[in-house]
């Protein structure tokens, strides 16, 4: 599974704009992290299942799209500083935990 | 094949009365938390409600939570209050008290009680997410990051930034512009022109003195960036190797089209607000002493005079007709108004452009001796105020 984060907007959004996105592939991840990761990105995923679209436009809130591929199916996960999941802020804490220490 | 979800997520109060029930203890305490801070503060607003003449919750109090590196506004405990001691966090006295100058500055320059005109609290929610590098207003309360720590610092610690949040609450609350293309450009520019105004009036700077600079402490040293803009010169605030050159468009012939998607920051809104920030400079800088004063008031007239689709060539026009209306027509300030828009490409509406030119040469002349006589008479009145001082504290030492 492959698994891409890419910030968007905010304060700093010119900024952020010229960075490339996280990547994370569970194939160089240890069996345990490999595992963390489906669990988080499989509960993220539950989650957005059938919510109702964001509220309003916050300005220089920010937007983050996870995008998640495995056997040839993606499923794309967008959501911003006021409109999301525990579970989804859970999954880009991971990431940008894991990012960090890349 | 690829969907895309969107979730939206508010903790109601029954959710929180469930969560008290939760098998995690931490969950219990965190919901029970909550729900006291709620119940203090609602405490708070009825106590003081039947005391007529004493200062209401409503009358811009400060309060100060701490998200404790959580994205949860909701389970963020209170940290500081109007009233209440002053914090051990650095972070939470940085909040509390950057948003009592910008506090300070609505009402003292604009005659605006808060953020509404009303009086509203003002909540602000510090060491929100972790590495959190942004601010945001969310339309009730204003919430801010720590920064990663190797890129961007913590977002308390710039006034211009905490004043550009709090801005955002002001233009929602007078014309609403619709944030995204030139009407969400516009909303940022006017955010960026509050945080100048309440940063230069904080430090009493002139539009010469002043750097213009938006978000100055916003980077951490190891970042060769001077701000996250510049009002003075858009697109010239950083140029690294890391994230290329900035991007700010200065002029209409350099406008910069996105798409009006989350990915395309709402159709450009962080770039082409350069383009009215300019405009905003130059205003000040041909008029000279204080940008609070007349440039200040003729932007913040004109943006109670627009509407929340206004775009840049009708925001142009109206702060033209204001700064007639305001001083008088064919007055400096109005003919700096008229030189500033044509200077970033836009030519005030019925006013020919040749003839625009011409009278703004004529009057950035006389400009000069105006703005000459009004920084002299400023010097005279900090002096007089200095003076009065000095005389009561004699009286007052007998």
């Amino acid at each position: 599974m492959r698994v891409t984060l890419a910030t968007h907007g905010g304060l700093a959004a010119p900024v952020l704009a010229g960075l490339p996105p996280d990547v994370v592939d569970t194939h160089a991840l240890p069996e345990s992290a490999a595992a963390e990761l489906s669990r988080l990105v499989a509960a993220a995923t539950e989650a957005a299942a059938g919510a109702p679209e964001p509220r309003r436009r916050a300005p220089d809130a920010m937007s983050y799209s996870i995008t998640v591929e495995e056997d040839g199916h993606s499923c794309v996960l967008v959501q911003s500083d006021t409109d999301m999941s525990p579970e989804f802020a859970a999954l880009l804490r991971w990431l940008k935990e894991h990012a960090a220490r890349e | 094949m690829t969907s895309e979800f969107r979730h939206h997520c508010i903790t109601p109060p029954y959710l929180l009365e469930r969560l008290l029930k939760d098998v995690d203890s931490e969950v219990r305490q965190a919901a029970l938390n909550t729900m006291l801070t709620t119940a203090h503060l609602r405490g708070e607003r009825a106590v003081r409600t039947a005391f007529p003449g004493v200062a209401t919750p409503g009358n811009a109090r400060r309060t100060i939570y701490d998200c404790r590196n959580t994205t949860s506004l909701p389970f963020a405990v209170l940290a500081r209050s109007e009233d209440g001691p002053e914090s051990a966090d650095v972070s939470v006295n940085r909040a509390f008290d950057m948003l009592g100058k910008t506090r300070d500055f609505f009402q003292r320059v604009f005659a605006r009680n808060s953020i509404d005109g009303h009086g509203m609290r003002l909540d602000g929610y510090v060491h929100y997410g972790y590495e959190f590098a942004n601010a945001f207003w969310d339309g009730r309360q204003m919430v801010f990051g720590d920064g990663d720590g190797r890129v961007f610092s913590d977002l308390t610690g710039s006034l211009s930034v905490i004043a550009h949040e709090l801005g955002h609450g002001v233009t929602e609350h007078t014309t609403g512009l619709v944030y995204h293309n030139q009407s969400g450009a516009l909303n940022e520019s006017m955010s960026d022109v509050f945080g100048a105004m309440v940063e230069q009036w904080t430090l009493g700077q002139t539009a010469g003195q002043a750097d213009w600079l938006i978000g100055r402490e916003v980077f951490t040293p190891q970042i060769e960036a001077d701000a996250l803009r510049s009002m003075k010169a858009p697109g010239h605030a950083w140029n690294t190797e890391r994230f290329g050159k900035d991007p700010q468009p200065d002029h209409m012939s350099k406008y910069v089209n996105m798409p009006d998607t989350y990915e395309g920051d709402w159709g450009a809104v962080h770039y082409n607000s350069g383009i009215p920030n300019k405009a905003f400079y130059l205003t000040a800088a041909t008029i000279g002493g204080y940008s609070w004063e007349a440039p200040g008031l003729i932007w913040y007239e004109a943006l109670k005079a627009s509407n929340s689709e206004t775009r840049f060539q009708e925001f142009a026009d109206t702060t033209y007709r204001k700064a007639g209306e305001l001083y008088e027509v064919g007055s400096a300030e109005q003919m700096a108004v008229l030189g500033a828009w044509q200077e970033v490409g836009i030519s005030i509406t019925g006013v020919s452009a040749g003839l625009a030119r011409a009278r703004t040469r004529t009057v950035g002349q006389n400009g000069d001796a105006t703005a000459a006589v009004r920084a002299l008479t400023a010097q005279v009145q900090e002096l007089s105020r200095d003076v009065a001082a000095l005389k009561g504290r004699v009286t007052a030492g007998g």
